[in-house]
């Protein structure tokens, strides 16, 4: 759940990016360091091996005001996918208030893809989060590849979960905003009622996505 | 689910100015932006708390110290505004690096701990596996020893129902067999009784009479000539009855020692005999021995359980056959064991029936014609003698059984 400081006047939203390894978690941050425009952004903090993979975690840091003073702060993580970093990964998972899955289309990586999935549900329930109600977004990410599966064919695999899910080519930026964004609203649902975002600090859902995930001009 | 160890804050907590500059030599700091700005300095978090201090500051210039986004303190110098916004720079690249190196550690520290938390969980549900096997290891022996003795004592008790079986058809046929000659015999004693009368009454004659052509008179108008010589036809035929009897009994009495059968030298040809005597009842009109007996030497056997075998044998046979059939037992010394043969000119066995005859309640026979042990209590005689029994049989060219018992 959010983190509440009432002294600093501040919440922590703690946003996760999980998948198999090399899906482009990274990437995604990347691009949304370059992307968007919130009130507040800070320097992207990424943690790579020489060999460009994630060891401990990438972090994104974002902040926006509400119409109260109160100040949001977005932090978005990403865990290392690699099978050996769990324990990592789960430690990094914990206290997450949203999670974005990012899945690789390609056809070859539909085994690795489950795996992952269910390694997050496992994860989420050893530290404490209800799958069920965690926010959570799906991403089929790297739609410019050859040998993906169809939209028509990944829609009809999920239909049945109520996860949105999004199509993207991270490294041209395309398609990562729409993930936040659809994240960024059931985050909103999901905290609304505990912190008092449109009661009492005077922020609406479209407010709160649109002021967290603004495009630069 | 309960969560395994999340502790309150982890490696992703708000770290302050005073956190990011624990590992920092201050002095060495204080002294680096001393030469850096050319006035004294002032280093506080965002609650005032000082931090850093060096020479007099009069208020010149404060400007915010950024952490992740946020300032977590202030820097206030009296040097230029440019020198001010170079020396937080600097600054904010040093406590970056700190805050680099702590989160790792700290996310690393928490992945060893969880994994090690994970190995020592492993480790005692082993540990509790292995105990649990050990037992069950120290127990098996036992548990093994009481199922061998339970199959054992039901195996007996089977057996002992076979023998019973086999024993109590075996009555059936020995009782009409006895009861023929025991009929004759009854009969021509009551002949002989009234014979008896005659001659008596001839005889209570013989003080008045005359003379010897009275007498020879008597002894025609009674007959007696032809009563003397059918006596003693009656009692030729009643001898050879009793004897026929006796001989039944002595045989029954050889079969039946089957519980006090101890190892003793046998002659399986006496044997063979015994057991188609005592059977001939049951296979009169059905099926004829034919013995090819050859010249054998004595075996160390139980006699008892090789009739057995012999007359499951026989009685199959009388079964197999559409009467009137052929059984022809053959003895012989071969390959330095001695082979009896069983074959009888029967319909055969049919390939699919074949590889179960051996298996215990398998039966072909109507309900409660057979009990499906006959075969399997045989095989394990013969095994137990140190043999093996053998089947060929072709459908219409009739089966034989070859039994190999070794001579030793």
């Amino acid at each position: 759940m959010a983190d509440y400081e009432a002294e600093a006047g501040r919440i922590t939203i703690k946003l996760v990016y999980y998948g198999p390894a090399q899906s482009g978690k990274t990437t995604n941050l990347m691009r949304l360091h370059d992307l968007l425009q919130p009130e507040m952004k800070g320097e992207m903090m990424t943690l790579e091996t020489h060999n460009d993979r994630t060891l401990f975690f990438d972090l994104l840091p974002l902040g926006i005001t509400a119409p109260s003073g109160l100040l949001i702060k977005f932090k978005l993580f990403t865990v290392p996918g690699q099978v050996q970093h769990d324990s990592t990964r789960k430690a990094v998972l914990s206290r997450a208030d949203g999670v974005v899955f990012v899945a690789d289309s390609q056809r070859a990586q539909s085994v690795n893809n489950g795996a992952a999935f269910e390694n997050l549900a496992e994860n989420a329930a050893r530290v404490g989060l209800d799958f069920e109600r965690l926010p959570l977004v799906v991403q089929f990410n790297k739609r410019d590849l050859p040998g993906v599966l169809a939209e028509e064919e990944i829609l009809a695999r999920w239909q049945g979960a109520r996860w949105p899910v999004v199509f993207s080519t991270a490294l041209i930026g395309c398609g990562v905003v729409e993930t936040l964004r659809a994240l960024l609203e059931q985050v909103y649902d999901a905290i609304d009622g505990q912190m008092q975002l449109s009661a009492v600090h005077g922020l609406t859902r479209p407010a709160f996505v649109d002021a967290a995930a603004g495009l630069a001009p | 689910m309960s969560p395994d160890t999340v502790p309150a804050a982890g490696f992703d907590r708000e770290l302050g100015l005073d956190e990011l500059l624990r590992s920092v030599d201050r002095a060495r700091l204080a002294d680096a932006l001393v030469a850096l700005l050319g006035t004294g300095l002032r280093l506080s978090d965002v609650r005032g708390r000082e931090l850093l201090a060096r020479g007099e500051v009069h208020g010149g210039v404060r400007l915010p110290v950024r952490g992740e986004m946020e300032p977590i303190g202030y820097l206030e110098c009296d040097a230029t505004e440019a020198q001010a916004a170079a020396a937080v720079v600097l600054l904010q690249w040093i406590l970056r690096a700190n805050a680099r190196y702590l989160m790792a550690s700290e996310l690393h520290l928490q992945a060893v701990h969880e994994d090690y938390a994970e190995l020592q969980r492993r480790h005692a549900a082993l540990q509790e596996s292995e105990a649990r096997y050990r037992e069950l290891a120290l127990h098996l022996e036992q548990r093994v020893a009481e199922q061998v003795q339970t199959i054992e004592a039901t195996q007996r008790r089977l057996y002992q129902s076979e023998k019973l079986a086999s024993v109590g058809q075996l009555a059936a046929g020995v009782a009409h067999e006895i009861n023929n000659p025991i009929g004759f015999i009854a009969s021509n004693l009551n002949t002989a009784q009234g014979y008896l009368q005659r001659l008596g009454h001839w005889a209570e004659q013989l003080p008045a009479a005359p003379d010897l052509a009275a007498v020879q008179q008597a002894w025609a108008a009674a007959d007696l000539g032809f009563v003397l010589q059918d006596f003693s036809d009656l009692i030729d035929e009643s001898r050879s009855g009793a004897a026929r009897v006796a001989r039944i009994v002595a045989d029954l009495k050889g079969f039946s020692r089957v519980d006090q059968g101890g190892e003793e030298a046998a002659d399986i040809n006496a044997i063979i005999r015994q057991v188609c005597n005592v059977a001939e009842g049951q296979i009169r009109g059905r099926l004829a021995p034919v013995f090819v007996l050859g010249e054998v030497p004595p075996l160390r056997c139980n006699a008892a359980q090789l009739g057995q075998v012999i007359l499951n044998l026989l009685l199959n046979a009388a079964d197999a056959v559409t009467p009137p059939g052929v059984v022809t037992f053959e003895t012989a010394v071969a390959q330095g064991q001695l082979r009896l043969r069983v074959h009888d000119n029967g319909g055969g066995i049919p390939p699919t029936v074949l590889p179960r005859i051996f298996d215990p309640f398998f039966t072909t026979k109507e309900v409660g014609r057979g009990t499906g042990l006959g075969l399997t209590v045989s095989n394990d005689i013969v095994r137990a003698h140190g043999g093996r029994i053998e089947v060929d049989s072709r459908p219409g060219a009739g089966t034989t059984f070859t039994v190999w018992l070794p001579l030793r």
